[in-house]
């Protein structure tokens, strides 16, 4: 019966950590079994723990139990039936910092500037039923250690087991920022869906919810002070983010670890300013769009008016507001300059303060960028601010690279800090058709479809020098959402944006030192899969279930 | 000046759509442009009918039921606020009233959905006038009826409680192109309870498609519970609670007659029989043999061993107790992807040839006809995949049905053999295509179907190209179909909807749609959908999708 479990070990690579991803960067298993006591509990050797820690030991507590996820093997982990019997049970899992630690909340860890996140944790699970231990710097770090260890268990019959006692885990990431980014303006998603996504997000370690909140179609973004806006914008007066919604998603996200990077993507994709405002738009709904802006409606900030460079500030320092964390994006892609040069108001200001087109918009982003720095806000943007336009940025601005993965080595030149984000590895929205009416023909404009196993292969060093690989802050996968709403939020985000999670967690080696690689990591990422659908989260199926229990038959050259 | 404004815009939304919301759009529609409200009293009644079957009371509840349930906004920009004026001062209609044409035998919408393609009666009559008066919906069948209430259920937008159409008076002529309008489901990859399939079916009667063709077991599982033979579920279901048992099979049967759908089962034979092998190990060659893509077209490898006399007369024994399970007219007994190698290296089926005298295709013949024979014996019509017809040297009976699934370019070919064709290509309709490679081991792998299939695609398809008149007679009609490698009940209401709607339109309405026009409609369809708890997905931000052709490429 062992004979078959190391088979099985066997064929799905090395190591045998069934069901853990991101995997640890350093990850000792062995073959006993050992199952949790009835009366398991969680405790907490912290003084005065944060209520945050103390609700995640009880969400972690409580997906143990409810978890009920069968080993995916054939027979379900029946085989295993006579080792579990006899196994140990693991009576606790002890929680504590390092001595010195400071205790803060999980949340307060979780949105301190990035770089001086503590996320490492120690965790060792003792074949003999003693005491388990998880340590760490920080609460944060206790909270990734605890997502590991829900993800060493199965169920049987009743019991919680594993079959790779003992284990010892010393973790840390490779990269700080391991995001994911939703657009909630193109199709709108409600807050419940915000949060599911969240805790899909917590359990594979992503730290950065990249919100894309507002852009041309719509502005569900009720921002104090500017409340027309939303009022005007949004789809209707029920698909709008109330300053509680966002407090509460806020919150949410920072009790697991996530920080959220608010994006007011500007002066492009502001078409739907020109609804409450509309003196401060350019080419509003002008047409044919296509002249005017990369996708309908047509509509940008006339920035070179002091006015909308003022209104912009005031607002973009309201939105800090709402959001604790210490990033903020000013957007800033996809800038379309037929629409200032067929906007008279904009070339009337021009020749009034004797700039040009650049100038003002550098004027204009400083305004912007000084408004976040008021705030205390690292600024973040889209690569075009760096690459297409000639603007003067803080030096400590994060730009996320999305047009192509080739112009990461670009930003790097110009001593950037990188946010990977291309979409020929993260899109998650490409390969699904045209969108776009009255197009029989035409595909996805970033066609084919990024699989989990190319966004798996992606390098986030790539072409750059040992000296520019600091700058890599780490990534994330995206969803544009032309074709997407809560009708497939889930199933076409999950497991795929998984895949990003433990490159940027885990770096390019497995624990035992080789490379990492999608062979290995299919069986781990069918556990993803299966324990997030136990957990609520539709998550497709990667493969026929009769593959999915059986490692390595289905590969290509099996 | 806003009521002006509001004018305009309603104007030119009718243009662009004058009967926005039907799908499949009516082969005959007149509309007008009064509004007109709903009685909160509206009934619709079956008194003309005497002795109405129950499956058409039914249809009748539920058609009252999505009416006042649907509570779907005009897509529109303000989502029907605009047309508050009109409806207003519109009148009420307090009645839609069913009948049967003179002389019309009474039996059930199941009884008629069941009938050979040929044979089914789906045409019907829909007015509704402006003035209040009784709507009139009138058929020769309850089939008719059913499709007619489908219809007149797509008419009703909702605002402030409100039930209300845009576009009396409506007049209606409608009838299917093709008898055939289908929807693929494969429950062998991937299993898919029972609840999921009832709710497909629902979908699937929205827009009139009426056969679910049913590819319940594969190589990888088999789920279907076979009287007499349930040891090939009990061995090769993927887990005892994933099976669909001899009751879970008449509750979808009837679920599905009930709402105008025939059941056409498949059982997939000889190949893609790997599974076969869990309880009979002796009638199956290869059986997981390795490396797999010598052996088969995916893992796992295993074909029936089909020139074993004792594998032929089980195989019949089966398909006899499976065509008793459903009682539609037709039954397909697959026959793609056969490997040749599989058998080569077989040392039993060489062994038998060898004794029998016989060449491979000489006993696929005489197994073959032996399954035909059996479905003959118990009224079935036969239906198979291409290759049977195109790839091996066969005796097939002349009214089989052929699926063209390879390649819409193979459709000449088998026509010119003079098979009825259902129009099933993979380069049209597979809806598992673009989603990436399934295949460990692969990190550069697609699907090898690339690309996705959009609605768009599926919409444009021609299904008489390259078909001479005769051979156009052949054409049953087709489907869209959904192979479930990559498939759960998690993604299977968003990689189906509303994208399935578009071979239904094909196949109801006829050859030559145009998606500019069909884009308002369809985004109806799957706005209407996700009211009934259908999770079809968004084909636009919903701001294009409130202002039709805002979001074209030259607008």
């Amino acid at each position: 019966m062992r004979q078959h479990i190391a088979l099985i070990a066997l064929l799905g690579g090395i190591p045998v950590a069934l069901g853990i991803w991101p995997i640890p960067r350093s990850l000792e298993t062995g073959t006993s079994a050992l199952k949790l006591a009835p009366d398991f509990t969680i405790e907490l050797n912290v003084h005065n723990p944060p209520a945050d820690l103390s609700a995640a030991v009880s969400r972690s507590a409580n997906y143990i139990k409810t978890d009920k996820l069968e080993q995916l093997v054939v027979g379900r982990g029946a085989s295993n039936s006579s080792a579990v019997s006899r196994a140990p049970q693991l009576k606790s899992l002890t929680l504590s910092l390092e001595p010195g630690s400071t205790v803060h909340s999980i949340m307060d860890e979780a949105i301190k500037e990035i770089g001086t996140r503590s996320e490492e944790y120690k965790l060792d699970v003792p074949a003999s039923g003693e005491s388990a231990t998880l340590t760490a710097n920080s609460t944060l770090g206790l909270l990734r250690g605890l997502t590991t260890f829900e993800q060493l268990w199965y169920d049987l019959s009743g019991d919680t087991y594993t079959i790779q006692a003992p284990i010892s885990v010393i973790d840390t990431p490779a990269y700080p920022f391991r995001g994911f980014m939703l657009d909630t303006a193109r199709n709108f998603f409600n807050v419940s869906d915000i949060k599911r996504t969240l805790d899909a997000m917590s359990w594979v370690k992503i730290s950065q919810f990249h919100w894309h909140v507002v852009d041309s179609q719509s502005f569900p973004l009720q921002i104090p002070g500017f409340m027309e806006v939303s009022q005007k914008g949004a789809y209707s007066s029920s698909m709008v983010y109330t300053p509680e919604d966002v407090q509460d998603i806020v919150q949410y996200a920072g009790e697991r670890g996530i920080d959220v990077m608010v994006e007011i993507d500007i002066p492009g994709h502001t078409s739907v300013f020109s609804e409450s405002h509309p003196d401060f738009v350019a080419c509003a709904e002008a047409s044919p769009w296509a002249t005017f802006a990369s996708e309908p409606p047509a509509g940008q900030l006339r920035f070179a008016s002091a006015t909308v460079k003022n209104f912009t500030a005031g607002l973009l320092t309201e939105v800090a507001k709402m959001f604790p964390s210490s990033i903020m994006s000013t957007g800033g892609d996809e800038l379309n300059t037929e629409c200032y040069a067929q906007d008279p108001e904009t070339q009337a200001t021009l020749k009034e303060t004797g700039q040009d087109l650049q100038q003002a918009l550098s004027v204009f982003m400083q305004a912007a960028q000084g408004a976040l720095q008021t705030q205390g806000k690292t600024p973040a943007v889209w690569e075009e601010m760096v690459l297409d336009n000639n603007v003067t940025l803080s030096n400590d601005t994060v730009v996320l690279v999305w047009i192509s993965s080739m112009d990461a080595a670009a930003v790097a030149a110009k001593n950037f800090r990188i946010v990977h984000a291309p979409s020929d590895y993260f899109y998650l929205d490409c390969g699904a058709g045209e969108w776009v009416g009255d197009d029989p023909e035409a595909n996805s404009w970033c066609d084919p479809f990024k699989t989990w196993q190319k966004s798996y292969t992606f390098d986030p060093l790539a072409n750059l020098t040992e000296a520019q690989t600091s700058l890599v802050l780490g990534g994330e996968q995206l969803l544009w959402t032309e074709q997407s709403s809560p009708a497939n939020l889930d199933p076409i985000v999950w497991p795929r944006a998984a895949s990003s999670a433990e490159v940027f967690w885990t770096g390019a080696t497995l624990p035992g030192g080789e490379p990492r690689n999608g062979t290995e990591a299919l069986p781990r990422l069918h556990d993803v899969a299966f324990r997030m659908a136990q957990r609520g989260i539709r998550a497709i199926p990667l493969q026929p279930l009769w593959c999915a229990l059986r490692p390595g038959k289905c590969n290509v050259d099996s | 000046m806003a009521r002006k404004l509001a004018l305009l815009v309603a104007a030119l939304v009718a243009v662009a759509s004058p009967a926005t919301a039907l799908w499949p759009q009516p082969r005959n529609i007149t509309t007008g442009s009064t509004a007109l409200r709903l009685s909160p009293g509206f009934t619709i009644s079956l008194s003309s009918i005497d002795g109405a079957p129950e499956d058409l009371v039914q249809a009748v509840t539920r058609t009252e039921s999505y009416i006042k349930t649907d509570k779907l906004g005009r897509l529109v920009v303000g989502r029907g606020s605009s047309d508050v004026a009109a409806y207003s001062r519109a009148k009420t209609l307090s009645q839609l009233t069913l009948s049967l044409s003179h002389g019309a035998k009474v039996q059930s919408i199941t009884t008629e959905a069941q009938k050979p393609l040929e044979e089914r009666d789906e045409a019907y009559t829909l007015t509704v006038p402006s003035d209040g008066s009784a709507a009139k919906l009138t058929a020769s069948s309850t089939l008719g009826l059913f499709h007619g209430l489908t219809t007149f259920g797509q008419l009703w937008y909702e605002n402030d409680g409100t039930i209300y159409t845009m576009t009396t008076p409506v007049d209606i002529e409608d009838s299917p192109a093709y008898p055939y309008r289908g929807f693929m489901l494969d429950t062998a990859r991937n299993f898919f309870p029972v609840s999921d399939i009832l709710r497909t079916l629902d979908a699937m009667s929205w827009v009139k498609i009426n056969t679910f063709h049913w590819h319940v077991v594969d190589s990888q599982s088999f789920p279907l519970e076979v009287p007499g033979f349930t040891d090939l579920a009990a061995k090769g279901a993927y887990d005892p609670t994933m099976v669909y048992t001899s009751a879970d099979v008449q509750n979808i049967v009837a679920y599905a007659g009930a709402r105008g759908i025939d059941v056409m089962v498949e059982i997939d034979t000889p190949g893609h029989t790997a599974v076969i092998s869990q309880a009979h190990p002796e009638f199956v060659a290869c059986a997981q043999a390795t490396p797999w893509s010598t052996f088969a077209n995916e893992p796992p490898a295993g074909q029936l061993r089909f020139a074993d006399p004792s594998v032929t007369q089980y195989t019949t024994e089966l398909l006899h107790a499976v065509a008793e399970m459903f009682p539609g007219t037709m039954l397909s007994t697959g026959g793609d992807e056969l490997n040749t190698n599989c058998y080569d290296a077989d040392a039993e089926t060489q062994s038998l040839l060898k004794s029998t005298g016989r060449t491979l295709e000489e006993a696929l013949d005489v197994f073959v006809q032996a399954e035909q024979k059996t479905l003959a014996s118990v009224g079935k019509t036969p239906v198979v995949w291409e290759e049977m017809v195109l790839v091996q040297n066969v005796t097939l009976s002349s009214d089989t049905l052929v699926l063209v699934w390879i390649s819409s370019d193979d459709v000449k070919a088998v026509a010119q053999k003079g098979f009825k064709v259902i129009h099933a290509a993979s380069n049209f309709f597979y809806l598992d295509c673009g989603g990436g490679g399934w295949v460990g081991d692969n990190p550069q792998g697609n699907s090898w179907c690339d690309p996705f299939k959009t609605w768009q695609l599926g919409y444009t398809f021609d299904p008489l190209a390259n078909l001479t008149t005769d051979e156009a007679k052949l054409v049953m009609g087709g489907q869209h179909l959904l192979w479930t490698e990559q498939s759960g009940p998690e993604n299977l209401d968003p990689i189906v909807w509303p994208r399935a709607a578009s071979s239904a339109e094909l196949f109801w309405s006829g050859a030559g749609g145009n998606v500019t026009s069909a884009l308002p409609r369809l985004h109806d369809v799957s706005f209407r959908m996700r009211q009934r708890g259908v999770n079809s997905i968004n084909l636009q931000p919903l701001w294009c999708a409130l202002r039709p052709d805002a979001c074209d490429l030259n607008a």
